[in-house]
């Protein structure tokens, strides 16, 4: 019979059906979409702020063999457990040597580096490694040292050595001279500015120290440090250490990248670090704080649709009441209407937020995406507590509907 | 002596300073036809509606089956009204998007399981087994009431109410209800509350009381 009252009201009433029916699927497309894309946004930003620095130093532990690294470790970095998050690594080498160009001297660091150095390792897909791929923000004036007699200086020493692309610089260090040719000049806002780059191979000729590196910066993708994340792992459990270990801290993959440099300490740097997980906890709280604005406009409408069709529905709600339907009985003939109309316009709006999150996707950050499958419960459990939501006032005028007053001949 | 189905005593209702229905005392024996006269505004569909269990009493006592109405809760009053009464309007008040079969289901429907069978046997007892997929809207005004009186009796209640029940009715209409209702009370033997200011139909009750103003004025035997 429920069914019966539940077909026929609907199909009586096609127009306020449909209004809540649109007011669901709204909400619920929305969330979907919502929901749908706020992996791929985490995902794209935590991409987007990797581009602007690294995240994880790599230092020697002792001073014992010279405080270096071993150059020829740097590949294993990309075979760890978290090989993937690794979104790139440059070794530098750095020395102090004595400058010379067109008559000038002085006295400065010379750091020798990958600027673009293709990286295989066995059983995996090659991959590019550098400054050039970690630094995008440097502004080079000229072009990326190809040749192993190239370099690029920093503004400001070649402010004041007067250099300019194509000049002529000589590095002197104990004797061993290198010449260089200026490729390019740096303007980076730091002390790099200060510094000449030069390949890493080069460097280590002119400092004696071939096959040796002083530090790495490594870049990575990490998820925003919580209380967990930040617990001593020295003073966890076994299943802590585990969950901590497989979770994207920056901490959990620096230990991650420690192990496979020998004699290597790794230390977030935590002003990026920290800033990059505030500003992902952050957007994350904002798509989550939309969504529920979404769906909090959704039940407004639901309620208000609600309550002019309820308002037209008294006379049956005034009859049901005379006929001695209590309280449970009404609210089950509505709750029963709302939970198919839910279920409709879950589906509907799974479908539409599909879309709408394809779309999103697509115009903002050139990609597709498709929306989990699991998101077609969570759809339809929204457009539930929506309609839900919506209906707690329409359904407390119904119950308080006094048959004597509507019926009254 | 039959036992009374309605046992009143000062029953008073009032609407803020509106006393609708001045302190009444009334017994009505089990069985018996009672028409309520009065002009419009006399407190008779007050009545009607606290026997019902339609309404609370301001003041006074109301014992119907048995029952003191004014002790029971919202949901209490409505299992009254499911498991005891059946009314009938006058505007016939049936659901218009179900069928005459389905607005005597859904009487059957909040009283306990919908049977088809029993409510097309009801709909044919009151001459409409040709109209059972018919709309409210399809019907004439004499089948609507007719079909009112299907969905009040489907659930053998012991107190039939009637608000007006002819007052939108021709004269033959009029005279196949009256016919029906007497019928049906021959065979099930329920009580009959039935409020009208037209004394032909007040005429088959067994006895008539007359309201003005809330007060109960007289009253008076139309039937041995």
């Amino acid at each position: 019979m429920l069914i019966r009252i539940l077909k026929n009201s609907f199909l009586k009433r096609p127009k306020s059906v449909l209004l809540v029916l649109l007011s669901i699927t709204m909400g619920a497309a929305v969330a979907t979409a919502f929901l749908g894309i706020a992996g791929e946004v985490s995902h794209k930003m935590a991409l987007e702020l990797r581009s602007y620095g690294a995240n994880i130093l790599l230092e020697p532990t002792a001073l014992e063999g010279g405080g270096y690294l071993r150059e020829d470790d740097l590949p294993k970095i990309k075979t760890v457990f978290w090989k993937y998050n690794i979104t790139g690594f440059t070794p530098y080498l750095f020395g102090v040597a004595d400058l010379a160009a067109a008559g000038r001297h002085e006295r400065s660091v010379v750091a020798g580096t990958w600027f673009s150095k293709e990286v295989q390792v066995p059983g995996e897909e090659s991959t590019e490694q550098g400054i050039k791929g970690m630094a995008p923000w440097w502004d080079l004036k000229g072009r990326w040292p190809e040749a192993a007699d190239e370099a690029i200086v920093g503004a400001a020493l070649a402010r004041r050595l007067k250099l300019v692309q194509g000049s002529e610089l000589a590095a002197t260090v104990r004797g061993t001279v290198q010449r260089f040719r200026v490729c390019g000049v740096v303007t980076t806002g730091g002390f790099e500015e200060e510094q000449l780059f030069a390949p890493l191979v080069t460097v280590q000729q002119l400092l004696g120290q071939q096959g040796k590196i002083s530090r790495v910066l490594v870049s990575a993708l990490t998820v925003p440090m919580d209380d967990f994340g930040r617990k001593d792992p020295s003073t966890m459990t076994k299943d802590e250490y585990e969950k901590w270990y497989c979770t994207a801290y920056v901490t959990s993959v620096a230990k991650n990248v420690e192990e496979v440099m020998s004699g290597s300490r790794a230390k977030p740097i935590w002003q990026i670090a920290s800033a990059e997980g505030a500003l992902l906890t952050k957007l994350n709280a904002v798509m989550l704080l939309l969504t529920l604005l979404a769906l909090g406009a959704s039940a407004t409408a639901v309620s208000t649709s609600l309550m002019a069709s309820m308002a037209e529905r008294s006379p049956e709600i005034a009859l049901m009441k005379a006929m001695g339907a209590d309280r449970f009985q009404i609210s089950s003939i509505f709750l029963g209407e709302i939970l198919i109309i839910s279920v409709v316009g879950g589906l509907i709006g799974y479908l539409i937020g599909n879309q709408l999150a394809a779309l999103i996707s697509h115009t903002v950050f050139n990609s597709t995406i498709a929306s989990p499958l699991w998101l077609i419960p969570m759809a339809v459990g929204s457009a539930f507590l929506v309609a839900c939501a919506g209906s707690i006032a329409p359904l407390r005028r119904a119950l308080l509907i006094e048959p004597v007053r509507v019926l009254k001949g | 002596m039959a036992v009374a189905t309605i046992e009143t005593s000062g029953l008073t209702r009032s609407y803020g300073e509106i006393c609708a229905l001045k302190p009444i005392d009334l017994s009505v024996p089990e069985g018996e036809w009672l028409s309520v006269m009065g002009h419009s505004g006399s407190g008779k569909s007050t009545l009607m509606n606290l026997v019902g269990g339609l309404d609370r009493p301001t003041a006074g006592a109301l014992v119907v089956g048995g029952q003191d109405l004014s002790t029971l809760t919202e949901d209490g009053l409505a299992r009254f009204r499911r498991e005891y009464v059946g009314i009938i309007f006058q505007q016939h008040h049936l659901v218009p998007y179900l069928s005459a079969l389905e607005n005597v289901m859904l009487s059957q429907y909040f009283h306990s399981v919908p049977d088809e069978a029993e409510a097309r046997h009801a709909l044919e007892r009151v001459g409409l087994g040709h109209r059972l997929k018919n709309r409210p809207g399809e019907l004439s005004g004499g089948e609507q009431q007719r079909v009112c009186i299907a969905r009040a009796i489907i659930n053998s209640p012991k107190l039939l109410l009637g608000d007006e029940p002819t007052g939108n009715l021709d004269h033959k209409s009029t005279l196949m209800v009256m016919e029906l209702l007497k019928e049906l009370r021959a065979e099930e033997r329920f009580t009959v509350v039935m409020v009208t200011h037209n004394e032909e139909v007040a005429a088959w009750g067994d006895r008539t009381i007359y309201l003005t103003d809330g007060v109960l004025v007289r009253e008076e035997r139309t039937r041995s």
